[in-house]
């Protein structure tokens, strides 16, 4: 019987067995682009959304959008970056985003380039690769 | 999406930022054209203003087109004497007297920000009644939301969802623009939509009121100014 140890006597389960397709939360991939007076620095685009975010929806709506910031896909050059939310908080997450209005001391406004459901979905938007 | 923003205000109306600025701005937007709102003022500032206009319609390809926000009884009386000379006509709310005669003028076409600086929505069932019969639209303005933070934001979101609600009730056109006051607080359109839906319109009229009904007003501005137009529902065919 498999009682979730290996012939070693290890535990072999490190990760969770990824959940049936049917079971699993619907994401949503934003790709936007950061309108800027100066140039920006990922961290403080970061600090400044969950920042905004937790202001304006609080901790249990933010917590409710199951956001995330997704850095390996930030763009320096364009100044654009990803978001993935579910899929029901779409509407939210980009409300939410429209009411960045500066970073530091430079002012911004953050364009919406493309919703999709895969990070596939979002190539060749906007000069992004 | 053919989305309009029709309240921006340039350094012509208590702004910081020029026509160009706004002009181009929009356009990266995604914006098919705006709306320079202006308040009364002398004949020869109203002539800059729309040589200005023409110039940047021709220079950045998208639709500009003129506004008058009425703040007060005597501006929109004049306003609504020379209607012919602007697009579109704006009654500035908050007063609940200046809302009660934008909703009853027939010839207004947006009443902004009912709500402004006020603890209640602005609007209540009698209004809407009278903006739905007399087509004047309801503003849900993002400045008031972008300005403000923590207690007063709470303030403005409360009283928009209301309006929101008896607005649709009443079935009144409701219209959602920036009210930027520089081209940094201009917004996406996706954001203005996204917003409204935050405020208690469904994803279908809240797209609808960045594309469909801003160009409804256009339309009805530009059946106003046409030639044939006498007065409403009056109008010579050729």
């Amino acid at each position: 019987m498999d009682n979730g140890r290996s012939k070693g006597g290890r535990m072999k389960f490190n990760k969770l067995k990824i959940l049936p397709p049917t079971l699993r939360e619907k994401k949503r991939y934003i790709l936007f682009q950061v309108i800027s007076e100066e140039p920006i620095v990922y961290e403080d685009l970061e600090q400044a959304i969950w920042n905004q975010f937790l202001d304006t929806f609080g901790e249990l709506g933010v917590s409710r959008l199951d956001m995330r910031i997704i850095r390996n896909l930030y763009c320096p050059e364009n100044q654009t970056c990803v978001i993935s939310c579910n899929h029901a908080s779409v509407q939210q997450v980009i409300a939410g985003l429209g009411l960045l209005s500066r970073l530091g001391d430079s002012r911004i406004i953050i364009k919406i380039l493309k919703v999709s459901g895969t990070i596939k979905g979002l190539r060749g938007v906007g000069n992004w690769k | 999406m053919q989305a309009y923003d029709l309240h921006v205000h340039s350094a012509f109306s208590g702004g910081t930022s020029n026509l160009e600025e706004l002009a181009s701005t929009a356009k990266q937007l995604g914006y098919a054209g705006i709306c320079f709102v202006a308040y009364p003022m002398s004949k020869r500032e109203e002539e800059i203003l729309k040589a200005e206009i023409e110039r940047v319609k021709k220079s950045f390809g998208i639709e500009v087109y003129l506004g008058f926000e009425a703040r007060n009884r005597r501006e929109l009386e004049e306003l609504k004497r020379r209607r012919k000379d602007f697009d579109i006509l704006l009654v500035r709310g908050g007063n609940l007297r200046m809302n009660r005669i934008a909703v009853q003028t027939r010839g207004a076409q947006i009443l902004t920000h009912p709500e402004y600086e006020r603890s209640d929505p602005g609007l209540n069932h009698v209004l809407a009644k009278l903006a739905a019969q007399n087509n004047v639209a309801i503003e849900i303005n993002f400045r008031e939301v972008l300005i403000t933070s923590k207690r007063s934001r709470e303030n403005v979101l409360r009283n928009l969802t209301k309006d929101v609600k008896i607005a649709k009730k009443f079935h009144v056109p409701i219209i959602v623009c920036s009210g930027a006051l520089s081209h940094w607080m201009m917004r996406d359109p996706y954001v203005l939509a996204s917003f409204a839906t935050q405020v208690g319109l469904d994803l279908k009229e809240a797209k609808d009121a960045v594309t469909k009904v801003p160009k409804k007003i256009i339309e009805e501005a530009k059946e106003r100014r046409s030639k044939g137009w006498i007065m409403e529902g009056v109008k010579v065919v050729e």
